[in-house]
């Protein structure tokens, strides 16, 4: 078995562990639990590391192509991101959400490898790696961007209601969670816009013109408007609220679209040989 | 111990029940006359606040219809206000007015306003002569079992006053508060306390609003960092600028945060307001913290997006959680309370034997004199060292004579056994004693005392007589009576 398997099932345990203290650490808001998820998650995030690292130069590759890999991949910039918010904002919160995901997301990984099915002419390709990796983090800041909003709603309907104590009585103030929805849209368009202009390039030169026209492509573009247009809503007339949820999900329904789309594109296809 | 209290608080009634019994600082004075021309009524005071109204009364006899008194002064129908009355009388009165004094009662436990409340109500009711021998004893121990709450547990120490749950709220939307603008609307002092508190915590700039702008100025000189009308700031790094009522919509849009507690019968800010703020403001949020009794802020404003409105009764939940980490203290505040009231309740039985000891000690000291007097002729070849013999030898039989029903008067006024005390009365022939009747200017006195001294009840002149009764002769407990009294 591979070594790789090993510690990516040691993250998956603490990615476990860290899911269900998580629960009591943003219900309860006692020290004694954010002292416990916090080491936990950062050794979750450290074997996690090792073990992609490890299986990208098991697979002599750097660009995450398989399954497994773009799920390690977007799992361990989950963690990242998660990390970094905490880190800033001391919003534990998000781990209520993200960590399960994560753990979800490992799951399949831990339990078996697989292989690439893109073709060795992409494997190494620098402009490929680009677009994943770029499009890989534009998505992971679009869904904390979402649960921002979520958290944001949740958190407007305490305060309105009245309700402070009890349950998510430790969330993020209503300023802090907007923030945090804003600048990981704000970060995540440049990540977007270069991600999908890299794909555009590949396309170009691989397809020619009539790329354009392929189902993949447009509602990627169909995407990017949406995304640059919720962030102009967003920067111009201040919106929060359900409103931000209602947006910031079509665009991250949209985003889901877009990954599905694979199954109808001619252009997005990689075969290994 | 004849007191009677009628009241309604944050407990019993709604915001809706307690406006309508609310009675501005200007209307007080005269709302106090009226209680204290109901018949019985010999001494009276209100105290009315956001979250309390209460009528405490010493009566005699304790008959007066205070229900109705209060019906027919607001005009509010006894259905409308039965259910949440509520009344205490003699005792309880006592611990409840010691809990409320205390803050043990209060919307927050352990905030310091209620302290100065209750004295304000009682300066009043004073000037006005609505404390007397009666009530007078009772508030100064209320003051003085405050003091000792605060000053023996923590409560004062961790308190959480209305001002500091409107700035933990406000920090649940804004997180700091550093850089916001407060818009102080009134001028309240919970609201005033509020936005101080505000810039304690970062608040950059506050705006004072008042219906008259020279208040507001007035107001605003209070805060340290004023700014002056060509907008240069001086003092402290906060701005604090008087604005004129004409303006309030226009700066209202800019601010954060608005405090309002004013003395409107009317709100002061409604719906369409609030939507026209959160337009020019791009959505960013606002939080209204509406103090005022009756409310300024429409509830409605608090379904626009983005608006907070916090009303005193919403800020009374919010307290409520706040509570539990404060509930050991609260409970030796309690304990302190406890024995306060049972030591209170004791002396004032002690006092009702008081004049029953002193119509004791003269009897007997009559009977000693008469007997000198009648004797004169006979002691008249004595030298003067053999007279002062047979004079100190009289003196001690009589104080040996009074001691023992002297304590047994003391017993039974403790225990509240009137037969006993009526039978010694009857014994003794003491049918008619005087009323205790402390000499005015001992309770102010008391009042400016430390704890420790002031842990003794208030001496009235016949309680320092009954207290020197064992150990002195009982000519010098009558001079000590005789000086006193004028």
């Amino acid at each position: 078995m591979a070594m790789y398997l090993i510690w990516l099932r040691v993250a998956l345990v603490l990615y476990g562990v860290s899911s269900l203290t998580v629960i009591p650490d943003v219900l309860t808001g006692h020290d004694r639990w954010r002292k416990f998820v916090h080491p936990v998650c950062v050794s979750a995030f450290y074997f996690h590391l090792v073990a992609l690292v490890e299986m990208m130069r098991l697979a002599h590759h750097w660009v995450p192509a398989s399954l497994h890999e773009v799920e390690t991949s977007f799992a361990l910039l989950l963690t990242i991101t998660f990390l970094a918010i905490y880190w800033r904002y001391r919003a534990i919160s998000f781990g209520l959400f993200v960590l399960p995901v994560i753990f979800l997301l490992l799951l399949l990984p831990a339990a078996q490898p697989d292989h690439a099915p893109l073709s060795s002419q992409w494997m190494h390709n620098g402009w490929i790696l680009l677009h994943i990796a770029l499009l890989l983090v534009a998505y992971t800041l679009l869904l904390f961007s979402l649960l921002s909003s979520l958290l944001y709603l949740i958190q407007e309907r305490r305060l309105k209601n009245k309700h402070i104590g009890g349950i998510f009585s430790h969330l993020p103030p209503l300023d802090t969670i907007d923030h945090i929805a804003f600048v990981t849209l704000v970060i995540g368009l440049p990540c977007m816009t270069v991600g999908l202009l890299a794909g555009a390039l590949i396309a170009q030169e691989s397809v020619g013109a009539a790329y354009f026209l392929d189902p993949k492509v447009l509602l990627s573009i169909g995407m990017w408007v949406l995304y640059v247009w919720m962030l102009y809503v967003r920067r111009h007339t201040g919106l929060r609220g359900k409103r931000a949820v209602y947006l910031s999900s079509l665009v991250f329904l949209m985003a889901l679209t877009v990954w599905v789309a694979n199954q109808f594109s001619t252009v997005h296809r990689f075969p290994a040989p | 111990m004849n007191f009677v209290l009628i009241g309604v608080n944050h407990k019993s009634a709604p915001l809706q029940v307690r406006e309508r019994l609310a009675i501005p600082a200007a209307r007080l004075q005269e709302a106090t006359l009226s209680l204290l021309s109901v018949p019985c009524v010999r001494e009276g005071m209100i105290l009315s606040t956001c979250n309390r109204v209460e009528f405490l009364t010493y009566q005699e006899p304790a008959q007066a219809d205070l229900l109705e008194f209060i019906q027919n002064y607001f005009s509010i129908g006894k259905e409308a206000l039965h259910p949440y009355m509520y009344e205490y009388r003699a005792s309880e009165v006592v611990r409840h007015v010691f809990r409320v004094a205390s803050s043990l009662d209060s919307l927050v436990v352990g905030e310091p306003q209620i302290l100065g409340q209750v004295k304000e109500s009682y300066s009043l009711a004073r000037s006005i002569g609505g404390i007397n021998n009666n009530l007078d004893p009772l508030m100064q121990r209320a003051f003085t079992v405050a003091r000792k709450v605060r000053n023996q547990t923590s409560i004062g120490i961790s308190s959480v006053s209305i001002a500091s749950v409107a700035v933990d709220l406000a920090s649940k939307i804004f997180g700091s508060l550093q850089g916001k603008t407060v818009l102080l609307m009134g001028a309240g002092k919970m609201g005033e306390l509020a936005a101080r508190n505000m810039m304690q915590h970062g608040a950059s700039t506050i705006y004072i609003c008042n219906r008259t702008y020279e208040r507001a100025v007035e107001l605003a000189g209070k805060f340290p960092g004023v700014r002056s009308e060509s907008g240069s700031a001086t003092g402290q790094s906060a701005i604090v600028q008087p604005i004129s009522y004409d303006l309030l919509h226009e700066y209202a849009s800019m601010a954060d945060i608005i405090v309002s507690s004013t003395g409107a019968e009317k709100p002061i800010f409604n719906r369409a307001h609030a939507e026209k703020y959160m337009q020019r403001r791009k959505q960013r949020p606002m939080f209204f913290i509406d103090i005022a009794v009756p409310r300024d802020v429409d509830p409605e404003i608090n379904s626009v997006e983005g608006v907070f409105v916090y009303n005193i009764d919403d800020l009374q939940s919010v307290a409520v959680s706040n509570m539990s980490s404060r509930a050991k203290e609260a409970m030796d505040a309690e304990v302190i309370i406890r024995t306060e009231v049972e030591r209170y309740t004791q002396r004032m039985h002690s006092l009702n034997g008081v004049p029953s000891i002193v119509a004791l000690q003269q009897s007997l000291e009559d009977v000693r004199q008469n007997e000198m007097r009648r004797m004169a002729p006979r002691l008249a070849q004595l030298t003067s060292e053999q007279l002062q013999a047979v004079e100190q030898m009289t003196r001690a039989l009589v104080h040996k004579l009074q001691h023992a029903p002297i304590q047994a008067i003391k017993r039974a006024a403790q225990e509240g056994d009137r037969e006993t005390l009526a039978m010694i009365q009857h014994v003794f022939d003491l049918e008619h004693p005087d009323k205790p009747t402390p000499a005015p200017g001992i309770a102010e006195s008391v009042a400016g005392k430390s704890d420790e001294e002031e842990t003794a009840f208030v001496p009235t002149p016949d309680a320092t007589a009954v207290a020197k009764a064992d150990a002195a002769s009982p000519a010098k407990s009558t001079a000590v009576k005789q000086e006193s009294l004028p």
